[in-house]
This record gives structure tokens, sequence and C-alpha cells, in this order.
């Protein structure tokens, strides 16, 4: 039978994870808050940890936690950092 | 060499059962190997129905077995006006297994002892002239393959073909196709109905989680699924839109840990047109348009959106009202202006309004002596939505008002916008009452006698008019909060 699918049936290429670094002395580091109670709590010991192994830190926030983050935050991360840190909180 | 032809006992159309040795008793049998699907056995069916009186005449019994039940085989035998011995073979074809058949139609010449002593595949007009003793139509074609024949197929093969085991609604279960409830299989024939000549490849937008593109074609499918006719697409499409606007954040919407599911209020002509309901039991079972509309937007989310509950969708409770929820606002018994026209819609054109929104919570009030009075019960019926102590709600309440509640107010000679007001001013509470469990930065902030209301500012307060005649029982949705999630309108497309 020849049904009409309610799926966008676009087959989707999965993105490949960029290297990984060898570690993390004098990485550059993004710390993304997604402006969720207490995900700031989460990062301020991450950021804490992550500049006691050697690394900068950079904080970002997402102006909503429900929505995408703004692309000019993603540019800046980007184009910024080695590696991000996603706080979800609650 | 001649090898002995399996022995069986058939069902006929005529009424019971036939045995092989009964065809061949007195003379030479022809076998017809045929099904119903197989175009060649009909082709061969009407080519050999004329010269059957004569074959007969000859000595020869000829008899079709049809891989297909006793009513399919009568059905066919009629069409083609094959007058010979109709015999059926079920499932899963032991008969056909025996006398190793690999296509159809095979026609078999069994003598009178019981031996196969020729034997044509397909349908072949020399080989059958040369075969029978009466010559067969000289028409083209002269040759025609035939299909393969039943035994041969595998058991999934054999369900899909019959129909015996296949259920078009088990298998939308299967696909994943549905809410949980039955669906209408969305075939190529009711979607073109349902799309009613527009664009199938029309873009809406893309929705999220799933980032999909929700064409016409595929709202469609969901219009189908969901049990909707035809003319209420254009308002399922209207709400779609609406969905799809960003400030109405329906990724947001779909993923969230909170029950919100959405609202549809429809206004304008369009509800009569398609028997929409706005009275009795209006946010309830029993109209169609009500539950198909609502829940084809909810499949246009959890399917083509990919918010499917359990996956990601990830609200923990949910709401029943997430199976789907449209009414429409019963503007011809409101004593106000109606909901699309507050919102800046021409009051004579169709429009809907999508908001996310939890449960509805019922409100009964039936002893109220002033509009002061009949506010205040209202407006703290919407004190404990959220959470008792989260105040202000920072979002949106939707508030059903039955047409008793709406008449009272009227009588009383208030405008809605007064109502609103009434409510808003009503349902204050000094911040330190509300400091406890979990409340907002704002009551933790502020100075213990300070009054902190359930609402930033009267317009979020949203009324309409719905419901039956009789009984005093209103009611307001709980908020979706977190998402700057906002009600849209969009006009309804088209009507039909």
């Amino acid at each position: 039978m020849d049904y009409v699918s309610p799926f966008d049936e676009r087959r989707r290429l999965a993105e490949p994870l960029a290297p990984r670094p060898a570690g993390l002395e004098g990485a550059r580091i993004a710390l993304l808050d997604i402006n969720k109670r207490r995900g700031d709590e989460f990062l301020d010991r991450i950021e804490e940890l992550l500049r006691a192994r050697g690394a900068t830190t950079e904080r970002f926030v997402k102006e909503i936690f429900s929505k995408p983050a703004a692309p000019e935050i993603v540019r800046r991360i980007a184009n910024r950092g080695d590696l991000v840190v996603e706080g979800l909180a609650d | 060499m001649s090898v002995a032809a399996p022995e069986f006992t058939l069902p006929s159309v005529t009424g019971g059962s036939l045995r092989l040795a009964e065809l061949h008793a007195d003379g030479p049998a022809l076998l017809l190997f045929v099904s119903e699907e197989c175009p060649t056995c009909t082709l061969t069916l009407r080519r050999l129905a004329p010269i059957v009186p004569d074959l007969t005449a000859a000595g020869l019994k000829v008899a079709a077995v049809f891989e297909d039940p006793l009513e399919v085989a009568a059905r066919v035998a009629r069409r083609t006006g094959f007058a010979g011995t109709v015999l059926s073979e079920p499932a899963p074809y032991e008969v056909s297994g025996a006398y190793e058949l690999a296509s159809l139609p095979t026609l078999v010449l069994v003598d009178r002892s019981g031996e196969q002593i020729g034997r044509v595949v397909g349908w072949n007009a020399d080989a059958l002239s040369e075969l029978l003793p009466v010559s067969v139509t000289d028409d083209p074609p002269r040759r025609k393959p035939g299909c393969a024949a039943k035994n041969t197929y595998d058991a999934a093969s054999l369900r899909a073909l019959d129909g015996a085991g296949f259920d078009e609604l088990e298998e939308m279960f299967e696909r994943g196709w549905t809410d949980g409830l039955p669906v209408i299989p969305p075939t190529r024939d009711r979607v073109e109905a349902m799309l009613g000549g527009h664009d199938p490849d029309e873009l809406l937008g893309e929705m999220a989680p799933a980032m999909a593109r929700v064409t016409l074609e595929r709202v469609a499918a969901c219009a189908v699924l969901a049990g909707c006719r035809p003319e209420y697409f254009p308002v399922v499409v209207a709400a779609v839109q609406a969905s799809l606007e960003p400030t109405f954040n329906v990724g947001g919407q779909a993923v969230t840990t909170q029950p919100v599911g959405q609202v549809i209020v429809v206004n304008g002509p369009v509800r009569e047109a398609i028997g929409l309901n706005g009275s009795t039991g209006a946010l309830g079972p029993g109209w169609r348009p009500n539950m198909t509309i609502g829940r084809a937007l909810r499949l246009v989310i959890s399917l083509t959106g990919g918010g499917f509950p359990g996956r990601l969708d990830r609200s923990a409770l949910a709401n029943p009202g997430k199976v789907g929820l449209c009414f429409a606002e019963d503007e011809e018994v409101s004593p106000w202006e109606p909901l699309h026209a507050e919102r800046g819609h021409s009051a004579g054109r169709s429009v809907v309004t999508v908001f996310g929104a939890d449960a509805p919570l019922s409100i009964s009030d039936h002893r109220s002596t002033s509009p002061e009075e009949l506010a205040r019960v209202l407006g703290e019926a919407a004190a404990v939505t959220w959470s008792p102590n989260w105040w202000p709600l920072g979002g949106t309440s939707l508030f059903v008002l039955c047409p008793e509640h709406a008449r009272s107010f009227a009588e009383w000679g208030w405008s809605k916008q007064q109502v609103r007001e009434a409510m808003f001013e009503a349902v204050r509470r000094p911040a330190a009452s509300l400091r406890w469990g979990e409340t907002t930065p704002l009551v933790q902030a502020a100075p213990d006698d300070q009054l902190v209301g359930k609402w930033s500012r009267p317009e979020d307060i949203v009324i309409v008019v719905a419901g039956g005649e009789a009984g005093r029982f209103s009611a307001v949705f709980g908020p979706c909060l977190g998402m700057d999630a906002q009600p849209i309108s969009k006009e309804v497309p088209w009507i039909t």
C-alpha cells in the first residue's frame, strides 16, 4: 500500500566529531550558560577545575534556555574556543 | 514419462468439496492453477471460457484451481465468463506445492488413470492448441508469462498479498504513525483529497526539534491520520502556520519537561462551515472537528516535528489535552468582542489562535452576587496554576468563561476589559506569604508586605466564551512558562 509519510524523510549525514585535544593545558574553553536556574553554579565549579588544569575560560549566556542559542553566540564560541562546556540545570 | 497427479480434495464454489479422482473418473481433466492477482491468469480464463463447452463435449473436465478464497474465485470466474468447475485452494497452498508449481497460470492435463500427461506454463496459445482437443483463439498475444505461484511466497509476502493477517490499522502502529490511538491510514488518495488541489510541496517552515521541512503534504498526511475531513484542513494549516512562528517556540514546547500542549481557539465563519463546537462540552469529546483538528496539530508536532512523547518530548506527566485540543469561541452567545477581533483581525474573518497551555482547571461559581466577587473567584482559581507560590506567572492564562458567567458580567454592565482588570487587581498576596517552597526572584527580593500579583499585566489574562447554555462552570488553562511562547493568531487561508 502506498502511504504518504508524515515525516521529513531526508537522510541527514552525521557531523564528524571535532578532533579531541591532547590535554587541557593552554586550551581555550567556552562555558555556555543556557540561562536556567543554578546553571551558573555548575559552570562556576567547572571553571575552577578547568583553570586549575591550565585552561583559559570564557563565559557565554544564552538569552533563554528553551530556544537555540543566537547565531552570534555560536559563531563567537566557534571562533574563539577550543572546547565548549554547556551547562544544563534545574 | 508421466507422473501421477497428486490427489487433492478442495472446496468448490458450488458447495461441497471435490476430489481429483472425481474429475478424471470418466476421462481426462484439465486443471488450471490461477490466482486473482495475476493478469495472465485472467487472460487465460477469458481465452479458455469460450471453448469450455467444446472441451466438455470432447470428454474433458475443466477445473480452475484458484489460489484465492472461494468468494474471490467465484467473482473472478463470473467476471471472466469461465463456466468450468471452480475450486479454491487455501493458504499455504499445499496442492500447488505438491504439483511443484513455480508460476501461474499452470495448466495440467491429467488422464483418466490419474497421470499428468501434459503441462503448459503461462499463456501459450500454440502449446495449448497442441495439448487440447480444441484450438484456442488466434488473438494476440500468443504467449504471455505469468506470475509467481503463491506456494513459492514467504509468509510475510503472503500476508501482505492476501490481507490474511494484514491489518492497515495495525500497520500504522507498527510504523509509529500514531499518538497511541488508532489512526486513518494516509493513503495517497486520502492525502490528495485532504490537499484539495493545493500544492503538496508548499513549505510552511521548519519545525524543531527534528528541524523537519513541514510541507502541506505532510500536514495533510497528519490531518488524515488524525481523522480530519478535507474541509477541516485549512484550519489545521492555519494552526500549523501559527505554531511555526518563532515567537510561539514550538520546539521548546515540544521537548520540555512541562505538561504543555497546544490549545487552538477558532473564531469566525469557518466554525459554522465545519461544525466546530463552542457550546455544550466544547473542551471535551463528541465533535469530530474539535477532536481531529487539535489532534492533527499534535501529530505534526510529534511526528513531523520530532517531538514524540518519551523520545524528544520529555514531558514529565504531560496532560490529556496533549492528544489535541481545539474549540470554537461561541461568539454568538458572548456579550463581548471575540478573541480574533481583540487581536486585530476583522470580526468577519476566520482565525485560529494557538496557545501553549497545560490542562484546564474547572471553576464552579453559582453564588457570586457582584462582578467583583465573580472576577475574584475566577482569578483566584488561576492563583494555583503552575505552582501556588509562583507569582507573577510571567505568562498567559487562558480563561474560558461559560455563557452564564459571561452573561452575568454583561448584565452587571461589565466589559471584558473590566473583568480582566478586576481579576488582575483581585489576585495579590504579600510577598512574605509567597516565600516558601520554590518562588520567583521577584518575590524573594520584595519587602515582606509588598503586594505581588499573579500576573505581571492585565494583558496576560485572555478571556474567551464557550460552553453549554446552562451550568456555571468556567475554566482556566495552566500556563506555558519559560518558553517565551506567545499566543499566535493566523487567518484560515481558505474555506472549502
